[in-house]
């Protein structure tokens, strides 16, 4: 690779680092809904998060 | 140079015309027709050599060519094949005799499509090591010990200002710094050395006006110049300057994300209590552009898990950020797995005010845990600038191995390759 496109490669990555970090972007999974009835304030229970009913192996150590 | 015309002999084995453009110098020169090496040093033009040979090759560039290599032209008056015999393998180059009537006598070579004009030296080189290897000075370069053959002349054509004949032998050894290349001939008693400096095919083509376009060339030459050469400090260079902006960057978002807390409580999960483990924060403001939020999870964990699902919810519109996290920590004497904190990045969140929806889970029987939940806007995400660095570093390294893969090619071909035992090389 010359160095001038090595330059434009690297002002390039500079940008899309600079618009990730400016707009907050990141590697987590988060999952939106957009629609979430008011309710769920009042009945946190009444909430299906995609993310529980969990299980886990518990053997332990 | 003036159109000057060639003196003419007839050749004594067939009678057919033999032109002289080396004029005085010329002392052999090979009949066109029947191939007979002439001695011309004399008038009476005596048979060195009839043509023993069963084919005739017809040079890539005719006798009689002119073309102007720097500012003198010359014109191709003799061509003859070298051959090196190395046992293992056999392998020939082409030569061309190149004549100027005021600078004298100079040579192209020609092997795979790689060319070199070269220069016969009066100076000698002065012997030196460099590198490891057997070097020589000359003309304040030092050139490396690359290879060495005995060579053998396998045909003949056109004039030379030597005696010339099918089954001349020499020995060669070559010394490289690329673009240049000094070479060693000696026969008996007597040593020349010259100096080969490589020159593109296009370039020859262009030279004397050949017809086409020149063969690729194949594998990589001697004193090939490295593609690589220049680029690999360059693009050094510019990685560093490169990383100068990214820190630079990286201290910008330091100063202008600086993840001031939104939102912070301390909680308790306990099993027995028979309520829903979910419950609902009071609501915290977010503030400025869209932009992430750092959720972190501090717990008292012993040698136990929890899992945690979020939702981070706008109170006014309803638009949900669904998570989840675990938290697991375990330790005993020999050491600990795990660790009792856990944070999530939520990206791209609008302004607004918001609540988060807590979901706390644990395994059956496990005892109270207590934890604090710290909510930060706008954090500096320092992976990017990691995965940034890291995407730099691919054209630096990738030149500087295209560098060594090129270089080592080079060393393949010589004395020098790590694993041959071949005496041969290129030239």
């Amino acid at each position: 690779m010359n160095t001038a496109l090595f330059v434009i490669y690297g002002v390039l990555l500079l940008g899309v680092t600079g618009v990730a970090e400016y707009r907050g972007w990141s590697w987590s999974r988060i999952n939106q809904q957009r629609v979430l009835p008011k309710s769920i304030r009042d009945n946190p229970g009444a909430y299906r998060s995609s993310y529980g009913g969990y299980s886990r192996y518990i053997g332990g150590k | 140079m003036p159109a000057v015309q060639a003196k003419s002999i007839s050749c004594p084995n067939c009678g057919g015309p033999v032109a002289l453009r080396g004029f005085a110098h010329t002392l052999s020169v090979v009949c066109p027709q029947c191939m007979t090496v002439l001695d011309a040093s004399t008038p009476e033009v005596q048979i060195l050599q009839t043509f023993q040979g069963k084919t005739r090759t017809q040079p890539t560039i005719p006798l009689g060519s002119r073309g102007k290599i720097g500012d003198t032209q010359f014109e191709v008056i003799g061509f003859q094949i070298r051959q090196v015999d190395s046992g293992e393998d056999t392998y020939q180059w082409d030569e061309y005799l190149l004549f100027n009537p005021y600078r004298g006598f100079r040579y192209l070579t020609e092997y795979n499509g790689h060319w070199n004009f070269v220069n016969v030296e009066s100076a000698l080189p002065e012997p030196s090591r460099s590198a490891g290897k057997l070097a020589m000075r000359f003309g304040g370069k030092t050139y490396l010990s690359f290879d060495s053959m005995t060579a053998s002349t396998v045909y003949v054509l056109g004039e030379f200002p030597w005696r010339v004949s099918v089954g001349d032998s020499i020995a060669c050894q070559d010394f490289v710094a690329p673009p240049s290349m000094l070479s060693s001939e000696s026969t008996s008693g007597e040593i020349t050395w010259s100096r080969a400096e490589y020159m593109p095919g296009s370039q020859i083509w262009q030279t004397f006006k050949l017809p086409g376009s020149p063969p690729p060339a194949y594998g990589i030459f001697a004193n090939q110049p490295s593609p690589y050469g220049g680029s690999v400090g360059s693009a050094w260079r510019t990685w560093l300057w490169l990383n100068v902006a990214l820190a630079g960057l990286a201290f910008l978002f330091m100063i202008i994300s600086p993840g001031h807390v939104a939102f912070s409580d301390h909680y308790a999960y306990s099993q027995n209590v028979r309520s829903d483990a979910a419950f609902v924060t009071p609501t915290f403001q977010l503030d400025g552009r869209d932009s992430n939020v750092d959720l972190s999870i501090h717990t008292d964990l012993e040698n136990n898990w929890a899992y945690f699902s979020f939702a981070l919810i706008n109170d006014q519109t309803g638009q949900t950020f669904d998570f989840a996290r675990e938290v697991s920590y375990y330790h005993d004497s020999d050491g600990s797995e795990g660790s009792r904190n856990n944070s999530v990045i939520i990206p791209s969140v609008p302004s607004g005010q918001y609540y988060l929806r807590v979901e706390p889970e644990m395994a059956a029987g496990s005892p109270d845990v207590r934890y604090e939940l710290e909510l930060r806007r706008n954090v500096p995400n320092y992976g990017f600038f990691g995965l940034a660095a890291l995407l730099l570093l691919i054209p630096p390294v990738l030149t500087t191995f295209r560098k060594g893969s090129f270089e080592a090619a080079r060393w393949r071909e010589s004395d020098y390759a790590p694993s041959s035992s071949s005496s041969g090389g290129d030239d």
